[in-house]
């Protein structure tokens, strides 16, 4: 009996760390939250959309079973109101315009009436009040001790399409809620940050004779082409330091994967083969995976950049079409289906390069363009469903999916 | 002992790895997905020429020629050129070499709506590509040959249908002075 449960416990610390394993925090095992309004400044419709911005970053931090009554009490009240007495945690805010104009929110996180913490946040725009929602949320997270949500701060750059042959690329928080269209008119895609900073970005214009690719300082404002190629150009992914990028160029009608160096402008190829190679994602210096048809249908391989050795990833799925890697786990998109057209054609899987499991992780409509998280502990992806285009994002440790729609066009591609 | 170790790792491993069916716990409803979006200003658009609109200097004008020439489709997540059209392929051969010579030519591959990815632009590449490689088997001039792969972001056809989509996976040309 002893042997038995050394065993499980071997088993259970083996498999303990793996994201491939769903991992199950039921919503009444987590805390309960409730959250009180005392905004003093901005009419009835702003507060309720602030709140309900709030309620949408405490959810998504996925800590707390949050309750979503929209209550209101007085900032520096002794006790939480009647009805939260039973809430493990309250949490109170205040949103107001002080003498400047500009936008101010301040919070306190209160249990069994004792105050566990307090911050204060100004910013000069109220437009921008979105950034404050989720930085009161990301520091809730940090208080609780939790791991970080410090994606939740990044911007998220996507194109949108607008009409045939025409689209915008647009910067956003990461639900959408603030939306600034930073290129417009013509055709460009696939944007993909240059940098950690998320300062400047690189695109695909085919407004010229070929497609190119271009470099925005968004500081500057200053545009640059880095480099076309006749069929195609897009950059598939910029290495950590920024140094190097892997891009997808046909030269001659072949769409093979090379590896440009941002500082000599030079590059190489790196894919050899006649058909299709594409989507190339760094996993570290040395070594790629990348999309390619040499099975006769598309699928994930990994290749190491100094030689031609290539390695099948993923033996599930009938059309893998696009991936994302982080350490040793992939991403993909899978056509599940044999039918092509039927319903429920295209989910996000997860596969991890150490073990044989695969973790599905949507459910419905066409999912793609996967996007790990810096950190690797969310993916964003996009969702088309019903003619409605959203981006989601996916906490692969609390096995929960959040959909942000999109309010017009279709998104193309977008990076994170 | 031997039966009572297998069974206990089959018993770990149906605890500790869950069932063998995958399926996830998506949670499509939750508060976050009723997060109102913010109203952004509408719709930035600006006209770009268009080369239908340009006059060639000789008899027939561009876009005359180029109303002549016949798009070629392809199937589902393919790129060769089925034999039905071959004939297409062949009678635009013919147009180009007799009466647009002069002419450089743009070859769009284009995709139907599965997939928004990379794949997809490869995809319109690649069949741009087999009609290049098939006009110039016929004696077009290689040289005066570009592609573009503009995915499925060009469709002339958007309903939700097969019939639609089969429309949306095809190689156009476009005639460049």
């Amino acid at each position: 009996m002893k042997a038995l449960f050394t065993l499980l416990f071997i088993i259970s610390l083996s498999f303990a760390n793996d994201a491939t394993i769903e991992v199950i925090k039921k919503v009444e095992s987590l805390p309960s939250l409730a959250v009180e309004e005392s905004s003093t400044s901005y009419d009835d419709t702003f507060k309720l959309k602030f709140f309900k911005s709030f309620i949408a970053d405490l959810n998504v931090i996925s800590i707390f079973n949050v309750d979503r009554h929209y209550r209101k009490t007085d900032y520096d009240a002794n006790d939480v109101i009647v009805e939260n007495k039973d809430m493990k945690y309250v949490l109170r805010y205040q949103v107001f315009e002080d003498d400047s104009g500009y936008f101010n929110a301040k919070m306190k996180l209160i249990k069994e009436s004792q105050e566990l913490m307090n911050k204060n946040y100004r910013i000069k725009k109220k437009d921008f009040y979105m950034f404050i929602s989720h930085a009161m949320a990301y520091d809730i997270n940090e208080f609780m001790g939790e791991p970080s949500v410090e994606w939740m701060k990044r911007k998220v750059i996507f194109s949108r399409v607008v009409a045939p042959k025409k689209s915008e690329l647009v910067i956003a928080d990461y639900t959408l809620s603030y939306q600034f269209v930073v290129v417009s008119g013509g055709f460009n895609v696939f944007p993909k940050w240059a940098n950690k900073a998320q300062n400047k970005f690189y695109y695909t214009s085919f407004d010229g004779a070929k497609p190119t690719l271009k470099k925005v300082d968004i500081k500057t404002g200053k545009t640059k082409s880095i480099i076309s190629s006749d069929g195609m150009m897009i950059c598939s992914d910029v290495s950590d330091d920024g140094d190097k990028l892997l891009l997808t160029m046909a030269p001659e009608g072949q769409p093979d994967i090379y590896l440009y160096d941002v500082k000599s402008k030079k590059h190489s190829r790196v894919t050899k083969y006649g058909g299709i190679d594409v989507n190339g994602q760094f996993i570290d210096d040395k070594n790629i995976v990348f999309i390619s048809n040499r099975l006769g249908y598309p699928n994930v391989f990994s290749k190491e950049l100094a030689n031609n050795n290539v390695e099948q990833m993923v033996y599930y799925g009938k059309s893998n079409a696009a991936c994302s890697a982080h350490n040793e786990y992939i991403v993909y998109k899978a056509r599940e289906s044999s039918n092509a057209f039927s319903k429920n054609t295209f989910n996000l899987h997860l596969i991890s390069t150490k073990t044989d499991f695969i973790r599905r992780l949507t459910a419905s409509g066409i999912n793609e363009f996967p996007r790990f998280s810096k950190d690797g502990n969310a993916i964003l992806f996009i969702k088309n469903y019903k003619a409605q285009s959203s981006i989601g994002i996916i906490r692969l440790n609390h096995n929960k999916n959040y959909l942000f729609p999109l309010k017009y066009g279709k998104v193309q591609s977008m990076d994170w | 002992m031997k039966s009572i170790l297998l069974s206990s790792v089959v018993t770990a491993l149906l605890v500790f790895s869950g069932c063998s069916d995958k399926s996830p716990k998506v949670d499509d409803t939750s508060s976050a997905s009723s997060t109102a979006t913010q109203e952004v200003e509408a719709v930035k658009t600006e006209t770009i020429a268009s080369d239908n609109g340009m006059i060639s200097s000789g008899s027939e004008s561009i876009s005359d020629l180029e109303s002549k020439l016949t798009s070629v489709y392809f199937a589902f997540d393919k790129f060769n050129i089925s034999s039905q059209m071959k004939n297409n392929v062949s009678a635009d051969a013919a147009i180009i070499k007799a009466n647009a010579s002069s002419y450089s030519l743009k070859l769009e591959g284009n995709c139907d709506e599965w997939g928004s990815d990379e794949y997809n632009f490869a995809l319109g590449l690649k069949r741009a590509d087999a009609v290049k490689k098939a006009l110039v088997a016929e004696g077009a001039d290689a040289s005066k040959i570009t592609m573009v792969s503009y995915g499925e972001s060009n469709p002339t056809c958007s309903s939700k249908t097969q019939d639609c989509w089969s429309k949306n996976r095809r190689v156009d040309f476009k005639l460049l002075p």
